[in-house]
């Protein structure tokens, strides 16, 4: 029988502190929603983590449950009626200055205009290294919707990409 | 942008959704929640305990006060039952005796009457 893997919580928040921030930040778009999301997914973490098995088991929770607590941030900030527009504008501008290369930059805030599912699926296919079946466990998708996701909103991206960025290095 | 970077474009984007840092001081916060949370959930435990305990102890009480009721009310009226036992006793004795007493009487005038005649 293998040895029982006793999760200690702190060590957990270290470890992935900035996957779960990251994940938060590139579905919100917002740096403080996402630091709020990041803690309310620790908290739940640490009223579930008898159930949580192994390391393994850990990272997939905590991956599933910050997609799934920043789509509700999400739609709880378009009923209240905020301007995701607006949000989105403030947001890139201190993502910019944070960015080291500006292309790069740009193509995080073009990444933001994607439709939820479509940005889901391409954050944990290229920040996480995820499968596509991987990211269907995680978004407890199925595997078709997924692919279909990645395949349409990596078309878009690069479709937004090739009109906004020749712009842009053009006005630079 | 130009074909040949758009074949890149995977490999960029990989490098552009690479894990930001978490903001500092982000582990310290959650930990001081989790701590508050704890504390308002043990003071949540303790109180629904003490009115638990009280609910218990009050329960208790007005039981045992009922039960006392109950008792003083079996006893008040095995008591009326008794005194009542004894009043028919006493009262089956007296009318013996008034029997008695009347037939001694009656013995007693005849006697006299015998002895007039």
């Amino acid at each position: 029988m293998a040895t029982e893997w006793q999760p200690d919580f702190e060590e957990l928040v270290d470890e992935h502190q900035s996957m779960v921030f990251s994940l938060a930040m590139r579905m919100t778009g917002d740096r403080g929603l996402a630091e709020e999301i990041a803690q309310d997914v620790f908290l739940e973490l640490d009223s579930n983590l008898r159930r949580i098995e192994s390391p393994q088991h850990a990272r997939f929770w905590l991956r599933r449950v910050t997609i799934s607590r920043s789509a509700d941030a999400l739609r709880r900030r378009r009923v209240r009626g905020i301007s995701l527009w607006v949000r989105i504008e403030e947001n890139h501008a201190v993502q910019a200055e944070e960015q080291s290369s500006p292309l790069g930059a740009r193509l995080e805030q073009l990444l933001q205009t994607l439709p939820e599912g479509q940005r889901a699926a391409l954050v944990l296919r290229y920040q996480e290294d995820l499968t596509p079946e991987e990211i269907a466990a995680a978004l407890g998708a199925p595997l078709a919707t997924v692919k279909s996701h990645l395949q349409r909103g990596l078309k878009l991206l690069r479709a937004k990409a090739a009109h906004d960025l020749k712009e842009y290095v053009r006005g630079a | 942008m130009e074909p040949e970077e758009i074949d890149d474009f995977e490999q960029q984007l990989r490098l552009v959704l690479e894990q930001v840092p978490a903001p500092p001081g982000l582990k310290r916060r959650v930990i001081e929640r989790r701590d508050a949370q704890r504390t308002a959930r043990r003071r949540r435990v303790m109180w629904w305990g003490r009115l638990a305990l009280t609910t218990a102890v009050i329960c208790m009480l007005a039981g045992g006060w009922f039960w006392h009721g109950i008792q003083q009310r079996r006893n008040g009226q095995e008591a009326r039952r008794q005194v009542i036992l004894a009043l028919r006793i006493t009262s089956r004795a007296l009318t013996q005796m008034q029997l008695q007493l009347a037939a001694h009487n009656q013995s007693v005038l005849n006697r006299k009457q015998d002895e007039q005649e």
